[in-house]
């Protein structure tokens, strides 16, 4: 009877230490992240974004959303929300609440099918108005103040159809607008609408079948040949120091460009760079292609780009380096139909918005995101010893993780700890960087032991002489006993 | 003459190895297994041993199997092409001296990748031009002494000699081409016939 009463009661206290001790929080997610090791096999990560919200507006004042097509939001965190279905702009903020209305039900400020928006820092609205080929300027208000039609200019080519999508506006006031449908580049307009010229543009990829082709064409087959142009971009972002950020449509490498003020890239300083995944699935014996619509960065530069082919979203460090990838298709929450753009909050929220849903995803970053954004960061900014501890503590949460591996060499590296290094860039496979460390490893070594290397080597030709000379003297003794032998 | 002085002789006196061979004999067939170990041998130590700025492979990665077939299988098949095509040319060489000889063409890899795989551990990246030249050496050494073999063995002049080498390489890819083909069409047939077995099986 003791026994069993003894038992109940340590049951009974198990019971209770189960109750008080908090269940792990597991958030279940509907994707799993995933990051590319250096050899290029996805590697599973810890998820770095989980869903939160979604925003539908059925439950805000304006009504539910309709064609979500672009987003902006601005350094205050409020949300500016293009609906060409709703012919309008909705600016929202994170607690649902509308905050304004733009475009009107009738009048020059009425919008017809709006691709793109761009809100300044004293609160001008720009709206692409696609369908009525121009740019509508709106006062924070919701005033319509005045339109920038059909750019002309010589230098535009004929039959140039003005089809205006994503647009910037520079501190200068200079719009930059993405017009689809024209491959010669942004279109630079000034202040007040007149074409300033074309900006930043794609180049022709080389290609060797289509050298061949024309090489092997006759005069007449070569004039029925489509005429190649270059690709065209897909969006444009402008980041908090004003540089120019372009997606390109149609490529299979540099789909995301940073342009500097003369239309160089300079994200992509060492040649070339894959953004979105490395594989994709074969439709048609054909492999699917990439398509990075839309891109978002942040004030420490890390870029999210939204892929629309996989309905993925890739992040990126300021020097290209990829962060995580994460997302997909599907009907569940934190998957999209039609992402159409992804627009990052000064929070560190994501926000998705998808055309089919008609709704805008809100995602968070997870505790490994933020600590791998702040070891990043400090990596970027040269300040290895600092991005030292944040990239073990990536490490500890993420041991397939080859950025902290490679970053943590580097460190290493600049701390004159070249053996330590050498180990790291091992991991990883870089042979180049491991070569280095090497190089420098080896000279500290050969410095240590000159010394003793020194000495071994006298000793062995001290020893190598009196060898010869006991051989050498043994044999003349040899022959002199054989010569009084023969005598 | 033991196998180590014989080795010593096609390093250094490669000539005089090849005409006493043709004129004498002694070509001993033991020797095929000695040198062709001794290259799996050293092609295993090369990919495990070599410093990493040179050689990145994971031992995970490495099939002694796959490394075995394209050691051997070049051997077997050059021996066999060139003694196809020699014959028909006019050679003098038979096939037990064309394998031995060939083999030994192996002989400047083991010689010079021992040591060089030691090395690469002390070698970086920007001494690799050394590497790569003595990299490149051991190849012209080796096919200096492949084209020694057809012409020594066969008794043919340089021309003959170097059309002969390139009608035998074509032979060996046309060897593994009708190889890849039958293995394929072999493959096909059992296919189809144990399909119809199984069919036959299915309906009665």
């Amino acid at each position: 009877m003791a026994i069993f009463t003894k038992a109940i009661r340590i049951i009974a206290a198990a019971l209770a230490l189960l109750m008080a001790v908090p269940m792990t929080a597991g958030a279940v997610s509907s994707y799993q992240g995933y990051v590319y090791d250096f050899e290029g096999n996805d590697i599973y990560s810890i998820n770095p974004y989980l869903f939160l919200t979604s925003i539908d507006g059925t439950d805000m004042e304006s009504g539910p959303l309709k064609g979500p097509e672009d987003l902006f939001i601005a350094r205050d965190s409020t949300i500016y929300v293009v609906e060409s279905g709703n012919n309008r702009v909705l600016h929202i903020n994170a607690q649902k609440q509308v905050l304004g209305i733009y475009g009107d039900l009738e009048g020059d400020g009425a919008l017809n099918g709006p691709k793109g928006v761009f809100v300044t820092e004293n609160g001008d609205v720009y709206v692409s108005d696609t369908l009525n080929r121009r740019i509508a300027k709106f006062d924070k208000s919701g005033q319509f103040i005045q339109d920038f039609g059909v750019p002309e200019s010589p230098l535009l080519p004929g039959g140039f159809v003005y089809s205006p999508s994503k647009l910037i506006v520079d501190k200068r006031g200079y719009m930059f607008v993405v017009s689809e449908g024209t491959s010669q580049g942004l279109l630079q307009l000034k202040p007040d609408g007149t074409f300033a010229g074309f900006f930043g543009a794609n180049h022709v990829p080389y290609d060797w079948t289509r050298i061949a082709v024309r090489l092997m064409a006759s005069e007449q087959q070569r004039e029925q040949l489509s005429t190649v142009r270059p690709p065209e971009f897909s969006s444009i972002f402008q980041d908090a120091e004003g540089f120019i950020y372009t997606t390109t449509l149609g490529v299979e490498e540099n789909q995301v460009k940073r342009l500097s003020a003369v239309g160089v890239d300079t994200l992509n300083m060492n040649g070339s760079q894959t953004y979105g995944d490395l594989y994709l699935p074969i439709r048609n014996n054909q492999e699917l292609q990439t398509a990075i619509v839309d891109v978002s960065v942040n004030a420490n530069g890390i870029i999210t780009a939204l892929d629309r082919t996989t309905g993925r979203l890739f992040q990126y460090n300021k020097l290209g380096d990829m962060l995580f990838a994460f997302g997909g298709f599907g009907n569940q929450d934190g998957l999209f139909k039609t992402p159409t753009s992804v627009a990052e909050s000064p929070d560190g929220m994501i926000y998705v918005a998808d055309q089919t849903r008609n709704r805008i995803d809100v995602f968070y970053p997870t505790p490994f995101a933020q600590l791998v954004h702040k070891a990043s960061e400090l990596y970027v900014d040269g300040k290895y010893e600092e991005a030292f501890r944040p990239w073990q503590q990536v490490l500890e949460l993420n041991s397939n993780y080859d950025l902290a591996y490679y970053s943590i060499g580097k460190a290493l590296y600049r701390q004159q700890r070249y053996k330590e290094a050498m180990s790291y860039f091992k991991i990883v496979g870089d042979q180049a960087d491991y070569s280095n460390a090497f190089k420098e490893y080896r000279k500290i070594v050969i410095r240590e032991q000159f010394g003793s290397f020194m000495s071994v080597l006298l000793a062995l030709m001290i020893a190598s002489i009196a060898i010869r000379l006991i051989v050498r003297n043994m044999s003349a003794r040899k022959k002199r006993q054989e010569g009084v032998r023969t005598l | 003459m033991s196998m180590f002085r014989r080795m010593r002789k096609v390093l250094f006196h490669p000539l005089q190895f090849m005409e006493d061979i043709r004129d004498e004999g002694g070509a001993y067939v033991r020797d095929i297994a000695v040198i062709l170990l001794l290259t799996v041998c050293t092609r295993i130590f090369f990919l495990m041993a070599s410093g990493f700025s040179f050689v990145n492979v994971k031992p995970y990665s490495v099939s002694v199997f796959l490394e075995v077939l394209w050691i051997v299988l070049p051997w077997f098949t050059w021996s066999v092409s060139n003694w196809a095509v020699s014959t028909i040319n006019d050679g003098e060489g038979k096939f037990k001296d064309i394998a031995v000889v060939s083999a030994y063409v192996y002989l400047p890899y083991i010689v010079i990748t021992v040591p060089l795989t030691l090395v690469s551990n002390v070698l970086s990246q920007g001494e690799g031009s050394i590497y790569g030249f003595i990299n490149s050496f051991m190849l012209v050494w080796m096919l200096f002494l492949l084209l020694l073999q057809v012409k020594v063995l066969h008794d043919f002049a340089w021309g003959k000699t170097i059309w002969t080498t390139l009608v035998s390489v074509f032979g060996m890819l046309l060897v593994w081409f009708v190889a890849v083909m039958i293995v394929g069409l072999v493959n096909q047939s059992a296919y189809f016939v144990t399909n119809i077995i199984k069919e036959i099986g299915f309906r009665s």
